[in-house]
């Protein structure tokens, strides 16, 4: 088609519109890379690929189903797990009563990472981010009531994957359900882990075979069962772009795929149950594009294969809504967020969604937010009428462009990743890594500088930021409850059968047999999550991750934006230059991150921009205890420790690490604290000796700028 | 900071994990009045030094180089050997800041008791970087470290600089598409005692042994430093552990020949040597561009330079004499 005859005209207009000025001025740089115009006709469409399809047919850039949400709306299924499996239960029974369909398990840092509550390098996180699950008492606490023959369960689990299940099914069976009735979704994408997360417990290689066993198993005992949840959500919320998002997650997928087919299955018998996670941010009609360009790019990769069944190349989905996109700062702006965001996701055609609670900058949802966060999607889905047309912007010559733009990059990071041999060994190159990375500092600079608006955060600031509303805490009964349940089992087991049920763990480990297939056993034989977690780790050992950082990103998006802008780095600059003539050296900081919280996208933008701006960082490894903080601190004789923490382990990391670094002598190192902290939290830290706090949102020439401030009063005379 | 140089010296000595790392960012300052205690405190020190195997570690980024210290390191130590890490990091040319990030990858050294780990930024020059490490060096030797690792990265002068201060310069290498000799510095092959190439594992040991036979054969073209040592070429896995103990089976066996015909000693005397007229020129460097005179005439001599009005010999010749002709001829 040609272009449309009044084109000329609408330029005329536009350009006096502009007082002269050509309308491709306006032309916007995403942060993908794609140059948005102001304006898309039919032309700019013409002759794509990704156009012209129906909904429920091949390639599905338009949605998996013939009549999408006209048919029948998206789920809404609402991820939750609170401190103790008690606590978790009955808040369970509250959604299921109403009406709520299906059931999403959030678990504790330490379960995730296969430890028990009683090991004391996990006593700042137990019960905090989800529940506590020790053994197969624990499991059947979860579950009790719940009738799981009928109820679909999803569980938030990737690297204790094998213990969790097979106390799931074992406690299952328990209560006298079969393991064909079992019906739910585990996530079990080990490899997003290596990526950002950090929650896995193995190195890669022993990490998929895992996978392989558990599809396999599944396949043969359990049909209703999806045995995989492909999550870009987490990428997403690591600071990748929305190409980097689709690209990262397809490859992910296909990297499954692969493995499934070389321990000999056939693609056709798994391929049709694997699903997906996407995350969706506040661009709001790109987001609504990945979508449909995920969709699309999964068709198309997965040919390859030669599946049979239709089902097997189509991308289906769960979302979130971002829960990095949530502010500390005037947080009832949150709820209009996640509202926006749950409508990109739904035009985009989710499959599912969760909503997150306008409170989550600060702390765990409380009933009150828990129930707005569902009613925004009970409100899109009966009142706005949205749902009665299936992909409503079909044929938009916007989405579509977007859509094709997203397919054309993403594809070009896949061939990228086929080069390379695959995903695994993407990973062990760092490429992803380094990419999301600069993607995150990129970001964090627009927003410090102002070009990406935040509100309420860099713009429309409140005058006096008071928080009004109830925060939710884990009280450290939780722990001990917790250890208390562990002595009673193992003084109460048959210790022989469980010993003989751990080494037959080893012994699978070390050969071929199924891992959750013996992890059941293990299970009902009331093996602890950190004793099967063991039992695997003495053959597979744990994996440690490499930290790396990129530099650079953060002030070359500052100076590519104007002058104005570089001189904010340059009077910085000359600032720690100033330390570094009148002390000696430059200002040192460790940043570090304690307890088994693995989000470390915040250490690393913090790392990556204090380093430009003429800091030396020192970066520790995941996971520390505060002893071992404490150690580094020391070693590497630094001016400051910053300690991030977006789990809530605060309140007893923080402080303790300052004693520790107190005993050694070393309490001239300061300590400062950022992340997720409820503001009603800062009194006590600060009591505690915390030199300084930086919620979500502080920009980094804000928190350097303090931090410079404490330096300079300390050392400078 | 303490001015009391005693409260370095007796910190050191007593192997203080505090004070030991407060020596070294004495020792790492710009501060003239820090240079000065930190000269007392080394001169105090250099009897309790001279004991420890001292080790230089390079290779270019991505050749697992910390991954390599974290399993050869927590090995020594197993064996009761103390070992110290120094690992030097490249400062940013813009804005002068660094990120160190070597612990992350030497997570299990990084809290082991028996070891002591310090990153530190290159900064400035290279000399800089030289005198600190060698210093700190020293520093760890008294404080009664058995073994001294030095790690730097594979660029510019770092890995010369390196070898001039070590007895054992171990250049670790990864097998690529078969074009590893590309990646290599004729200069490194010249001061390696040993190449040992990494990841020697999964699917990539052919193309580890492949890499190996590559650095035989290029190895053969360079002079050894010693008529009694040919560096070998060794495969190992860090990953893995497999090889680290043949790695110091090689350092040990070196260590002890080099003993026997005096060669070590001969090495640290001369390495002592240089190290002193490095110092010399350093400072005549110094005094040169400090020198106020200089300073007056150096831009109007520097621009008749440049625009050709002076010759560069002449040009030379001026500025050395304005510091007194009877210094130099």
């Amino acid at each position: 088609m040609a272009q449309n005859p009044n084109y000329n005209e609408w330029v005329e207009m536009a350009t006096k519109q502009m007082k002269g000025k050509s309308p491709d001025t306006l032309t916007w740089k995403s942060p993908e890379g794609i140059d948005v115009k102001c304006l898309y006709t039919a032309a700019d469409i013409e002759g794509m690929d990704t156009v012209g399809s129906l909904p429920g047919m091949a390639p599905y850039t338009r949605g998996p189903m013939a009549t999408m949400y006209a048919g029948r709306p998206w789920t809404i299924r609402q991820y939750a797990g609170f401190s103790t499996a008690k606590e978790s239960n009955a808040f369970y029974r509250r959604n299921l009563a109403a009406g709520q369909k299906g059931l999403s398990v959030a678990f504790d840092l330490a379960t995730h990472r296969g430890y028990d509550s009683d090991n004391p390098r996990v006593a700042g996180d137990i019960g905090k981010a989800g529940v506590a699950i020790d053994s197969i008492e624990d499991m059947k606490i979860l579950f009790d009531g719940i009738p799981l023959d009928k109820m679909s369960v999803s569980m938030t689990m990737n690297g204790a994957v094998i213990p969790i299940l097979g106390m799931w099914i074992a406690a299952a069976e328990e209560s006298g359900v079969k393991q064909e009735q079992l019906n739910g979704t585990i996530q079990n994408d080990i490899l997003k882990e290596y990526l950002t997360r950090n929650t896995y417990i193995y190195p890669p290689a022993p990490s998929m075979r895992i996978v392989s066993d558990i599809m396999a198993f599944a396949s043969k005992n359990m049909p209703r069962y999806n045995t995989i949840s492909i999550s870009g959500y987490h990428i997403m919320e690591a600071g990748a772009d929305s190409v980097l998002q689709t690209a990262f997650t397809l490859a992910d997928g296909i990297e499954y795929v692969r493995a499934a087919i070389a321990s000999g299955m056939d693609i056709d018998t798994f391929a049709p149950r694997l699903s997906f996670f996407f995350g969706i941010g506040m661009n709001f009609f790109m987001d609504i594009a990945m979508l449909r360009a995920a969709r699309f790019l999964w068709h198309r990769s997965m040919q390859q294969f030669n599946p049979k069944n239709p089902k097997s190349s189509m991308l289906r989905t769960h979302c979130q809504t971002s829960g990095w996109s949530l502010t500390e700062q005037d947080p009832y702006n949150n709820i209009i967020r996640t509202t926006l965001e749950a409508m990109s996701a739904t035009l985009g055609g989710t499959q599912s969604l969760h909503t997150n609670s306008y409170d989550e900058a600060v702390c765990l949802p409380t009933d009150f937010s828990a129930r707005i966060a569902r009613n925004t999607q009970i409100i899109i889905q009966e009142e706005t009428h949205t749902c009665k047309v299936a992909d409503p912007l079909g044929g938009s010559y916007y989405i579509e462009y977007l859509t094709n733009q997203i397919v054309e990059k993403a594809q070009e990071i896949l061939d990228e990743i086929e080069e390379i041999g695959g995903m695994s060994k993407a990973i062990e190159s760092g490429m992803p890594k380094m990419r999301i990375e600069e993607s995150a500092a990129r970001r964090q600079a627009r927003i410090d500088q102002g070009s990406d608006v935040i509100v309420g955060v860099n713009k429309y600031r409140l005058e006096n930021e008071k928080l009004d509303f109830d925060i939710l805490e884990v009280p450290d009964s939780v722990r001990i409850e917790q250890i208390e349940r562990i002595k009673e089992i193992k003084s109460t087991r048959n210790e022989a059968e469980t010993q003989a049920c751990l080494e037959a763990i080893t012994k699978a480990a070390e050969g071929n047999g199924n891992l959750l297939e013996v992890a059941v056993a293990a299970a009902k034989a009331r093996a602890t999550v950190g004793e099967i977690s063991d039992a695997m780790e003495k053959v597979f050992g744990r994996y440690v991750a490499t930290t790396q950082c990129v530099s650079g990103a953060y002030s070359s998006e500052y100076s590519e934006a104007n002058a104005e802008s570089a001189t904010v780095i340059e009077d910085f600059r000359k600032r720690t230059e100033n330390f570094l003539e009148k002390t000696g050296r430059r200002p040192r900081i460790l940043v570090t991150k304690m307890g088994q919280d693995g989000h470390d996208r915040g250490i690393k933008v913090v790392a990556s921009s204090f380093a430009d701006l003429g800091f030396d960082v020192d970066i520790s490894p995941m996971f520390q205890t505060p002893d071992e903080a404490a150690k580094m601190a020391i070693e590497n004789d630094v001016h400051i420790v910053g300690a991030s923490s977006l789990a809530a382990g605060h309140k007893t990391l923080v402080p303790e690490l300052i004693e520790k670094l107190k005993a050694q002598g070393a309490g001239e190192i300061g300590v400062v604290a950022g992340g997720v902290i409820p503001p009603s939290d800062y009194d006590f830290l600060y009591d505690n000796g915390c030199k300084a706090i930086f919620g979500p949102g502080t920009p980094i020439t804000t928190s350097a700028g303090k931090v410079m401030d404490l330096l300079e009063a300390q050392y400078i005379k | 900071m303490y001015k009391d140089p005693s409260y370095f010296i007796q910190g050191v000595l007593d192997n203080n994990r505090l004070t030991l790392a407060r020596t070294i960012t004495l020792i790492e300052s710009t501060l003239q009045t820090h240079q000065d205690i930190a000269r007392n405190v080394i001169s105090e020190l250099l009897p309790h030094t001279g004991k420890a195997v001292r080790l230089g570690i390079t290779g270019v980024p991505g050749a697992g180089k910390s991954t390599f210290i974290e399993s050869f390191g927590n090995m020594l130590t197993g064996r009761g050997y103390r070992v110290a890490v120094l690992a030097i990091d490249p400062s940013s040319t813009r804005s002068g800041g660094s990120i160190l990030g070597d612990k992350t990858r030497m997570e299990k050294l990084a809290i082991n008791d028996m070891a002591f780990i310090r990153p530190s930024p290159s900064g400035g020059s290279l000399g800089g970087v030289a005198r600190k490490t060698r210093e700190t060096m020293l520093l760890c030797e008294a404080a009664g470290f058995d073994v001294i690792i030095v790690e730097t990265v594979g660029v510019g002068q770092s890995e010369t600089t390196v070898a001039s201060m070590v007895d054992f310069f171990m250049v670790l290498q990864i097998s690529g598409a078969g074009d590893e000799l590309q990646g290599i510095k004729k200069g490194v092959l010249e001061v390696a005692d040993a190449i040992v190439v990494n990841k020697a594992d999964g699917d990539n040991v052919t193309r580890a042994k492949l890499a190996k036979k590559q650095y035989e054969t290029a190895l053969h073209l360079v002079t050894p430093s010693s008529p009694n040592w040919s560096p070998p070429v060794m495969t190992c896995s860090a990953l893995e552990e497999i090889g680290l103990e043949e790695a110091w089976e090689t350092i040990k066996q070196h260590k002890k020949i080099m003993s026997a015909t005096g060669e070590l000693d001969e090495k640290r005397k001369d390495q002592a040597m240089s190290w002193m007229w490095f110092l010399v020129k350093e400072g005549l460097e110094n005094w040169f561009y400090n020198n106020e005179e200089i300073k007056k005439v150096l831009p109007t001599i520097t621009a008749a330079v440049e625009s050709g009005k002076k010759a560069p010999t002449r040009a030379a010749d001026e500025l050395v004499s304005v510091l007194g002709s009877d210094l130099l001829f």
